[in-house]
């Protein structure tokens, strides 16, 4: 059931007005926090506001305006929208919290702040997205409003990694405004409002080339091997932008759009025709295993945490690409799973950075005697990587073990045990150094980091815990993925 | 006032107003600026009254002294025309713009003669695009070349006498061109009413229509600065003072490209030629236009040497969607006429705005003033993010609708290199970006400079406020233009 509701676009619109008011007010501290944390506060009510009418399968839509005759500027809030809404609004709160703590020595925090709350805003644009053109649209604004927050230091490497970083992400949403245009013509329609709006009408040959350039154009943000290049070189941007963009909004937004492409635009019965899915699948596998094999060699931490995002990306395109229920269940869970393991670890390496001024692997010898709320936030996270059970990593394992032996291939299997494994090789000796290798002779003080870095931190492992723990997390619950696989595969 | 007065009206009032710009702007010119604009406020009115007459009723004629085609002269304002509100717009926030700068950069002798020259260049636009009489379509043309080549030169400099010089030559060869053509057809038709040139032209012989026609094409894409006729324009818009150059960028450029299209109706309703051949020739322009502008400007340092290469990008676009006559390809092409001009005109006068308060004009030397002039820069960056096509804005709906017309009309290859062009122009673009906001400065005392003044302020922030609104309100001027070019590729036949 479709209701008209101004919901879906006042969620961006609050995040966006408040970039404005930052920018206004925001040389005074009082008013630049309060008009974050503010807007944030009132983004997360919004969006849990439509929680309960999108769990009873109300779909809220909201059209702005006809951007060229027959496309419009719309909004839709559905099951997987909403998803991917309620991970980014609860984290954006959090991340605002942290920031606020984590940048107060640096410089130019109007700037920041003001495109920290753009992203957001564009972040919950792609998910409330009504078609492929929206999308776009959102897509390359948060292109180009991530890019002050990558080059905030301004030192010629940040500078560098702010070209690459455009470099890639520019190329890839060219990728995406060709296939947009090409499914336009195809299709006669940009709508995301159905499974599948493609036909095999169009042939074979035509699809495949399509699918490869949408897979392009998307796949540089979901970094998928050989177009990761970018994420770690963005590492040099400040811990809260790489935590909150290069965790949860630019490369969710990137694995979002892949979905939407999968399930929206080509569904999943056209593509089950396409022998080229075959391919993302093992691309995503291969991704899966080479991004955790670079993770090991890493002796920064933020690099570390980086390939491992490669990584663990490529479990969302992986459960997308087998085209089964249990694959997409796990696609779609892996987006929150991996979002909330991956944002305490991103909040730990800052803390620590921020508290001890380490950045280095081999630097964290003993740091658990020192640090040890922050350590038992990052052992909980690291076990969720590795697929514990009882954490929110085993949940995407089991689901997308459970897709692949569904449609039969059960190799699929063995990626995920070899994953698991992997991921223990370098989360594992994190741990041990941390706990059990005090180094000799020092003095080992309590010197926990700031309660605006620690909070944030413990706030989000509870969350991974909560997440493998029960499907009733308040605020986010297993049903809302289920819902929107239902819908994908018109159960 | 009826329809027929007001296009008289369209080019009567901003002549009379050139004409008397040195009786009454007074010795120094003191009063130039006020009659200048009050005159282009007035033009302004018409162009408004006239674009929602055509919106409403549809193209309308009016002939001069009650004679009607063939045999008097004949004004024609269909939907192409509606280009007179960008024109007026434009005209007016330049002169506006150029209270504070003309004073400065010219001696003040010069004043009363350099809005006049204005005035007249835009009268010469404005009769260029109404006019239905192939004859007055060149006088126009030479009125507004004219004093476009004495508005390059007015600063009096060596390097500007130069620029004016190659201006000029290259405009008299292409006016020139022009002429010959009108004289081929009007020896073929005996007609200089463009739609009467057309009703007779079918049937006629092919060879000296097919010579018209390829004088006409050479001779417009010269004024268009289309690569490789181009090399007139980089010195020519770098060197004139920067409401010279948002308008001759913005405009004059234009109306080698709006000429295009009268001769596209001519042809395209003869039925005399197939004109895809040319068709596939201009694409390839085009196409290489955008690449190659976007290539100069890479390596310029001058931010007014890098927009106006960014130009000749832009006019490639257009070239190429007027190229592909397909349905979208033409209506994003005649679309991006009008949007470009905005964005051109946003950048320049930017541009001109921070090189009258910084007095520097090369990039590494105006780093850090994102922090001194922020309303500036910040409508610079607008205009900036909507050249190169990023979705809201004004840049982008063109970008979409011609790569549309290049699959459209089976050649997805050119939306390719469309689209990927756009990314080649990104990278001077966030050069200048990077130097306004994220580089530390050269000059310290760059972070003292204060914010533009109003007069020069006020129209940079109108224009990139319509390059936003453009492109959300796109479907306004889309859906405006539409008729006229279903109109026109129904002339084709298809």
């Amino acid at each position: 059931m479709e209701v008209t509701d101004i919901r879906p676009i006042l969620a961006p619109a609050i995040s966006f007005a408040c970039t404005g008011l930052v920018f206004l007010m925001g040389r005074s501290t009082f008013w630049r926090r309060f008009w974050s944390l503010g807007a944030a506060t009132a983004k997360l009510v919004v969006v849990m506001s439509m929680l309960p009418g999108t769990l009873k399968g109300t779909v809220y839509v909201f059209k702005l305006l006809d951007f060229t005759p027959g496309i419009g500027l719309g909004f839709r809030a559905d099951a997987l929208g909403m998803f991917f809404a309620v991970v980014s609004s609860t984290l954006w709160l959090i991340t605002t919290i942290y920031a606020i703590g984590y940048m107060k020595p640096e410089h130019a925090k109007v700037r920041f702040f003001g495109f920290f709350a753009l992203c957001v805003s564009t972040t919950i644009g792609i998910a409330f997205a009504e078609n492929l053109l929206t999308l776009f649209l959102f897509y390359e604004t948060l292109t180009i409003c991530t890019y002050p927050l990558v080059i905030h230091e301004e030192t010629p490497e940040a500078m560098k990694a702010g070209r690459k970083y455009l470099t890639y992400t520019l190329i890839g949403g060219a990728f995406v405004l060709l296939g947009s245009i090409v499914t336009y013509q195809m299709a006669g329609t940009l709508t995301l409002s159905k499974p599948g709006i493609l036909s095999l009408s169009s042939g074979v040959g035509p699809l495949t080339w399509l699918f490869i350039a949408l897979v392009a154009g998307f796949g540089v943000k979901a970094a998928i091997m050989p177009l990761h290049g970018w994420l770690p070189s963005a590492m040099v941007a400040p811990t809260p932008v790489s935590a909150l963009l290069h965790a949860v909004a630019v490369v969710k937004a990137g694995a979002f759009g892949l979905l939407r492409v999968i399930y929206n635009v080509y569904g999943v019965e056209l593509l089950k025709n396409l022998p080229v899915i075959n391919w993302l699948a093992y691309l995503a596998a291969f991704t899966i295993l080479a991004g955790s094999f670079i993770a090991i060699y890493q002796d920064n931490f933020k690099r570390r945490l980086a390939y491992s995002t490669v990584s663990q990306l490529s479990y969302i395109i992986l459960g997308a690409a087998l085209l089964t229920p249990y694959g997409a269940t796990a696609a779609i869970a892996h987006i929150a799973n991996q979002a909330f393991a991956k944002i305490t670890m991103f909040f730990v390496a800052g803390s620590i950075q921020r508290t001890t001024g380490k950045t280095q692997i081999h630097e964290l010898a003993g740091i658990g005697y020192r640090m040890p709320f922050t350590m038992a936030a990052y052992t909980v996270a690291a076990l969720s990587f590795i697929g514990v059970p009882l954490f929110a990593g085993f949940v995407t394992k089991w689901y997308l073990s459970l897709g692949a032996l569904q449609s039969g291939q059960w190799w699929f299997v063995l990626v995920m045990v070899a994953s698991s494994l992997l991921n223990a090789a370098y989360w594992l000796p994190i741990i041990y150094l941390a706990w059990f290798k005090a180094p000799p002779g020092t003095r080992l003080e309590l010197h926990e980091a700031s309660p605006t870095l620690l909070l944030p931190t413990l706030l989000c492992a509870v969350y991974v815990i909560l997440l493998g723990l029960t499907t009733q997390v308040p605020g986010l619950p297993f049903s809302l993925a289920q819902a929107a696989v239902k819908f994908v595969f018109g159960m | 006032m009826t329809p027929s007065s007001l296009l008289v009206g369209i080019i009567v009032v901003p002549l009379a107003g050139a004409v008397l710009t040195p009786v009454i702007g007074g010795k120094a010119g003191k009063h130039a600026w006020t009659w200048a604009t009050t005159v282009m406020v007035a033009t302004s009115v018409i162009a408004a009254a006239l674009v929602n007459q055509v919106a409403r009723t549809g193209p309308f004629s009016a002939y001069l002294g009650g004679w009607e085609r063939p045999y008097g002269i004949e004004l024609r304002f269909d939907e192409f025309s509606a280009s007179v509100a960008v024109i007026c717009l434009l005209g007016l926030l330049a002169i506006v713009f150029s209270q504070k700068y003309a004073a400065k950069e010219l001696p003040p002798a010069r004043l009363g003669t350099y809005y006049t020259l204005l005035l007249l260049n835009l009268t010469g636009m404005l009769g260029f695009v109404v006019t239905g009489d192939l004859f007055n379509l060149f006088v126009f043309m030479e009125i507004l070349s004219l004093s476009g080549y004495a508005l390059v030169a007015i600063s009096g400099e060596r390097t500007a006498e130069m620029a004016a010089f190659k201006y000029l030559v290259m405009g008299a060869v292409s006016s020139l061109l022009v002429l010959f053509a009108i004289g081929l057809l009007y020896a073929l038709t005996g007609s200089l009413n463009m739609a009467d040139i057309s009703d007779r032209l079918t049937g006629s012989a092919e060879v000296p229509a097919m010579l018209a026609l390829a004088l006409l094409t050479t001779g417009f894409m010269v004024k268009a600065a289309l690569f490789p006729l181009h090399v007139w324009l980089p010195d020519a818009h770098a060197i004139a003072p920067s409401p010279v150059s948002a308008i001759l960028s913005g405009l004059v450029v234009k109306t080698g490209l709006l000429g295009m299209i009268r001769v596209y109706q001519i042809y395209y309703g003869a039925k005399v030629l197939d004109l895809s051949s040319l068709n596939t020739v201009l694409v390839w322009l085009g196409a290489i236009s955008i690449v190659m502008g976007a290539f100069f400007a890479i390596f310029q340092e001058d931010i007014k040497m890098m927009l106006a290469y960014s130009t000749i990008s832009n006019i490639g676009y257009i070239v190429m969607g007027l190229g592909l006559a397909s349905q979208y390809g033409i209506i994003g092409a005649t679309v991006h006429i009008f949007n470009h001009a905005l964005i051109k005109a946003t950048l320049f006068l930017g541009a001109g705005a921070l090189i009258y308060q910084t007095g520097y004009r090369n990039l590494s030397d105006l780093r850090g003033v994102g922090r001194s002039m922020p309303f500036t820069t910040a409508a610079i960056s607008v205009g900036a993010i909507s050249i190169v096509g990023m979705p809201p804005t004004a840049g982008f709906l063109c970008k979409w609708y011609i790569a549309l017309g290049a699959v459209q009309a089976g050649h997805p290859v050119f939306g390719v290199a469309l689209v990927f062009g756009a990314l080649f122009i990104f990278v001077y673009y966030i050069r200048m970006v990077n130097s306004f906001y994220f580089q530390a400065p050269i000059h310290p005392e760059i972070l003292e400079v204060k914010e533009a003044p109003l007069t020069m302020l006020a129209p940079v922030l109108i224009l990139a406020a319509l390059c936003l609104a453009m492109g959300l309100l796109g479907r306004i001027p889309l859906s405006f233009i539409e008729p006229a070019v279903t109109r026109l590729l129904g002339t084709l036949g298809g």
